[in-house]
């Protein structure tokens, strides 16, 4: 086996001691970066990048991609603890990963959060290894009426999410996407409600949206309920030492899940620009989809933490593909990565693992060994963080203020946006308060200006045409499978409920 | 200079110089000693985040003054982005006057005072040095029958054909719109958000072609995923061999992104003086060769007043294109 012995190859460059070293603190300082709110693995890399100027190209590159992967790790545990994600690609894990901890299983999620991260990124690095060549046929035949196609599959997920008030979920989403036309016209350069400030030529980005939205709204909402002057209690229920670790039943009910994520993940990684955030909302509502007990989404389900999280991990493995086979970077991480190998002189593009095959074996082979380095840390770091929510929320509640506000701040400077997240807390409290969807809001700002762009640079190409979905071959198979995804779910969906609900009927 | 290819142009441009080069001379020795002070801390703002173009090119300029010991102080650079530069460099506009305030330019120092109200232009700041131009290449997808850039002209004229690019109001918006005007055929452009997209697009042939740096898509050009037709800047660079320019055609466009080197509004003379002599010895180093051709850029060195003479060019230029097709107002 050739694959074999390359990567035995990368295994033997990976293991030195000081490589092993470097592949640690990346592990470390990507779950710090995960955990901070809006800090994300873009901008650690980037602070991180200059210091690996006078490295070994080796050693700084795993150390690179583990702050990369890492940060999947430690991202979830704010979405879970405090409702708050710690970056974008774990807004989805806030769904059922926040309820859980509020009942009671903050550990059991946290530890599963671990377990799905694993799997997830595990699962994509072995696809990495043995499918490398194949995926990256898959990143290159994605044009712009593909990822229109891609957006408007996300968009069944807002069918999902608008939830029961059918009326109040649309509105939530039309909001958003109102949100998302602000900005400078990608075709036209004209500015869009941008009022001449420089800030907002670039668009709303969600980041501030979501930890308003779900951060600062959870926080209002919980000093309405008066949660402040009960004195010990945190802002969720920890108690009960015992039940630290997930049940059988929590591993057995998710094992499918962790499959489906995985894979889901991995191929929605592999396609430039679509990335984990996409990739963990599509295996939330897929999921979600798919399961008896989808009437418990959303309300403390252990699949629908697990799905997202398998996914976004292993979708940043995914991203690794493009990168490696095509010298294309998928995500503004690993956009970074790419202007790193250039940095070091080193020429990505299709022979480059032909070329170098030290450095890319020698990288796949240490995301096997962080992915195990970032498990065993975060299990053991579980009980550090647990401590977070014993805290008296008089005290925690300022502490989470000034997090979502450096966080947000962190992330490009910029004061409007600061504004714009304390502006999404108020408004996020009031939705929470009459019933809106703060996610369909915020999916829907993700998705219109992913699927308007696409539609325009679609129709620009075909000269007005829609035939251009039907005559290109990847757009129908995309068109293919969202026609399933449409008759096959609710029918699944009415085979499988009535055997779970009678028996509650009969109860009644 | 043989990018502003206009005879007045050229001649404005060696008058303002002359103008403010006299003074200069005159002034320079008296007070030479004294700057740089080594009690000062220079404030290197750069005006994008980390890990991009122009933080590298700052980088790599601070490296080399520390390696040959050509600047006596502490340099302290930071990263102020935010409003695609407007950040940054409203940063440095605030320091009217000040010797120890400085930045590194690029496209979206001339495009970005275009798109927003910033208080400040390109002309605005004390010019240093132009120091080199990040110019783009014609490709189209590896398989395509189009092989020469005479035969895409050909193409052009008789069926309708797109170009991608990032962005609008930028260099890939108006090079090729340029290039199109002079070699007398149309084209649809469609703009992306990322080389990465524009890129997979071209993969995927959605696209007929597209313009891009470089230094991003060289791996592909040498897989033979991409065939490169014709280069925006005069010379290509040695990776592009054999890639004719837009001017050796015929076509020459005159526009190239300016990345180069200012101080605050106002800076004293002997400050500015002091770094365009620096800069002379700077572009001199093998590690800025090397900068060079791993940036794949095009040397172009300008200094004061003729950089400035170039910004002012370049923002008309584009001005002119952009209003032409309703990008700005």
């Amino acid at each position: 086996m050739d694959i074999f012995a390359d990567l035995m190859m990368g295994l033997s460059v990976a293991i030195s001691p000081i490589n092993i070293l470097y592949l640690l603190i990346g592990a470390i300082v990507g779950m710090i970066v995960g955990v901070i709110p809006g800090f994300g693995p873009s901008a650690g890399l980037a602070i991180l990048l200059p210091v690996t100027f006078g490295m070994d190209p080796i050693g700084a590159i795993m150390m690179l991609a583990a702050i990369y992967y890492g940060a999947m790790y430690g991202g979830t545990i704010t979405s879970i603890l405090l409702n708050t994600p710690g970056e974008s690609a774990t807004v989805a894990s806030t769904f059922d990963g926040f309820p859980l901890a509020k009942n009671g299983r903050a550990g059991p999620a946290l530890v599963m959060q671990a377990a799905a991260s694993f799997v997830g990124g595990t699962v994509g690095v072995i696809l990495i290894t043995i499918l490398a060549p194949l995926f990256s046929q898959v990143s290159r035949s994605f044009g712009p009426p593909e990822y229109f196609l891609l957006a408007v599959m996300g968009m069944l997920t807002l069918l999902v999410m608008i939830g029961s008030n059918w009326k109040l979920g649309v509105i939530s989403a039309l909001i958003g996407f109102a949100l998302g036309t602000v900005g400078v016209d990608l075709e036209t350069g004209q500015g869009r409600y941008t009022f001449g400030s420089a800030e907002l030529i670039g668009g709303i980005y969600f980041i501030p949206i979501a930890i308003g939205l779900f951060g600062l709204g959870e926080l209002f909402y919980a000093f309405y309920n008066g949660l402040h002057k009960t004195g010990t209690g945190g802002i969720v229920q920890y108690d009960n030492e015992e039940r630290f670790w997930p049940t059988a039943q929590d591993w057995l009910s998710t094992r499918m899940t962790m499959v489906r994520g995985s894979v889901l993940g991995f191929v929605v990684g592999v396609i430039p620009g679509a990335g984990a955030t996409i990739a963990s909302l599509m295996a939330y509502s897929t999921e979600r989809s798919l399961s008896k007990n989808s009437e418990n989404f959303g309300k403390g389900e252990m699949a629908g933490l697990v799905a997202p999280e398998t996914a976004n991990n292993a979708a940043s493995s995914g991203a690794m593909i493009p990168l490696l086979t095509l010298g294309i970077p998928g995500s503004a991480s690993t956009a970074v990565l790419l202007a790193a190998f250039i940095m070091w002189g080193l020429r990505p593009g299709p022979l480059f693992m032909e070329q170098n095959p030290e450095f890319a074996w020698g990288l796949i082979a240490s995301m096997y060994l962080g992915n195990m380095a970032l498990l065993a840390i975060s299990i053991f770091a579980i009980p550090l963080f647990v401590q977070i929510i014993k805290v008296p929320y008089r005290m925690l509640a300022p502490c989470i203020v000034v997090v979502c506000a450096l966080g947000t701040f962190s992330v490009h400077a910029s004061f409007v946006e600061t504004y714009l997240m304390f502006a999404a807390g108020i408004v996020g409290f009031f939705m929470r308060l009459y019933g809106f969807s703060p996610a369909a809001l915020v999916l829907a700002l993700v998705l219109g200006p992913l699927a308007e762009e696409a539609l325009r640079q679609t129709m620009t190409i075909s000269r007005g045409s829609f035939s251009i979905f039907v005559e290109r071959t990847p757009s129908l198979w995309i068109i293919g499978v969202t026609l399933t995804l449409i008759v096959l779910l609710p029918m699944l969906n009415r085979f499988g409920k009535p055997k779970v609900d009678q028996p509650a009927k009969a109860d009644g | 200079m043989e990018l502003t290819k206009t005879l007045g142009r050229r001649m404005l441009g060696a008058a303002c110089a002359a103008a403010i080069a006299a003074p200069l001379a005159v002034a320079t020795p008296a007070i030479a000693q004294s700057y740089p002070s080594a009690d000062e801390t220079l404030d290197w703002t750069i005006a994008f985040g980390p890990g991009g173009g122009n933080d590298i090119m700052a980088r790599s300029i601070i490296e080399i003054l520390n390696k040959y010991d050509l600047y006596d102080g502490e340099i302290s650079a930071e990263n102020r982005a935010g409003g695609s530069g407007a950040v940054g460099w409203g940063y440095l506009y605030g320091q009217d006057g000040n010797a120890y305030g400085i930045s590194t330019t690029s496209g979206s120092f001339v495009t970005t005072p275009l798109q927003a109200d910033t208080p400040w232009q390109p002309e605005s700041f004390t010019p240093v040095a132009l120091l080199a131009t990040d110019d783009l290449v014609l490709v189209v997808n590896g398989d395509s029958e189009i092989d020469t850039i005479d035969e895409f002209i050909a193409n052009a004229k008789a069926n309708p054909t797109n170009i991608g690019g990032t962005g609008s109001v930028n260099v890939d918006f108006i090079v090729p719109t340029l290039f199109a005007e002079k070699a007398g055929f149309e084209f649809d452009y469609v703009s992306f958000n990322s080389m990465s997209e524009q890129t997979t697009a071209l993969l995927s042939n959605a696209l007929d072609a597209m313009v891009g740096n470089p230094g991003e898509i060289l791996g592909l050009i040498e897989s033979g995923d991409l065939k490169p037709l014709v280069f925006s800047g005069q010379t290509t660079p040695a990776a592009l061999e054999g890639v004719p320019t837009m001017g050796s055609i015929g076509f020459d466009i005159g526009v190239s992104m300016p990345r180069g080197l200012i101080l605050a509004p106002n800076a004293p003379a002997e400050a500015q003086e002091w770094w365009i002599n620096t800069m002379k010895e700077v572009v001199q180093t093998p590690e800025w060769g090397e900068y060079i051709s791993s940036n794949t850029l095009t040397p172009t060195v300008l200094y004061g007043e003729d950089f400035r003479q170039f910004l002012v060019n370049t923002k008309n230029g584009f001005e002119v294109v952009l209003r032409e097709v309703g990008a700005i107002d």
